[in-house]
């Protein structure tokens, strides 16, 4: 067996080190984030209130709705927001 | 072979809804496209992590165009290049386009999809050896820091981390993925 080979499969695992793991958790958390994100939205169709004050304060009201306010997801429905008025 | 799903079946089990199914290809790919942001384009941590979320945000929404399953590496290796790209050309407005990738990003690139396919073959060798592998090559943990989390003798991790890449090895040529020199 060449040294060489073993040599490069170490080098060739030590290029893909873990990325850290909150970025992993909130990508794994996207389908569950958008579905509450849908759910929202859509209720603020039909409830004013909840529509003033996801306007009033995003951040609180999806934090609330237990949707955490990362910044892809504010973006999302702030875009959402300014379509469905 | 192990009993890990193919990308392809791991993209029509999310394409149908399934979360498991979205976590474990977040799982199979997240430290690909880390490394395509980080050795690649050398993005600092904070445009690193942008860049990340939006190419899972994007794959999620855009699944559904993937026309072949099985491509999914490669259509993530595109996202990211393209997010990485956008990430520049909002910081150096004044850069031609043709110049805002740096020199080399295609060698890492390729160097990204044989370290990908290693993965694979970790994942076929099976434990501890996949493990012991990855925590001494990409987490660079000390023997000691092996040992205690594996319960076993540090006096013993460097010959079992010798025959693990071994094993790895015959894994990586019965696949075909290992092809030597002079075969070419």
């Amino acid at each position: 067996m060449a040294t060489s080979d073993i040599e490069e499969l170490g080098r060739l695992i030590a290029a893909l080190p873990p990325a850290p793991e909150g970025w992993v958790r909130a990508a794994q958390e996207l389908p569950r984030l958008r579905r509450g994100l849908d759910d929202l939205i859509g209720r603020a169709q039909s409830d004013a209130e909840l529509r003033a004050r996801l306007v009033a304060d995003l951040e609180s009201t999806l934090s609330e709705a237990g949707i955490e306010p990362t910044r892809q997801i504010l973006a999302d429905a702030r875009a959402r927001l300014r379509s469905s008025s | 072979m192990g009993d890990e799903p193919t990308d392809a079946a791991l993209v029509a089990r999310c394409r149908a809804g399934d979360d498991a199914a979205w976590a474990a290809l977040v799982d199979r790919f997240a430290r690909y496209v880390y490394a395509i942001c980080t050795q690649g384009f050398r993005l600092p941590q904070h445009d690193a992590e942008d860049v990340f979320q939006d190419v899972f945000a994007k794959a999620y929404e855009q699944l559904s165009k993937l026309r072949d399953d099985a491509a999914v590496r490669p259509w993530l290796a595109q996202l990211t290049r393209r997010q990485c790209i956008d990430r520049f050309r909002e910081t150096r407005r004044e850069t031609p386009a043709e110049e805002l990738e740096p020199d080399g990003v295609d060698d890492v690139l390729d160097q990204l999809d044989e370290a990908l396919a290693v993965r694979q073959g970790l994942a076929r060798i099976g434990e501890p050896c996949g493990e012991m592998l990855d925590r001494f090559f990409a987490r660079d943990q000390s023997y000691r820091t092996i040992g205690e989390e594996l319960d076993l003798p540090a006096g013993t991790i460097a010959s079992r981390i010798s025959r693990c890449l071994e094993k790895l090895r015959a894994a990586m040529e019965d696949s075909g993925a290992l092809v030597g020199p002079e075969v070419g």
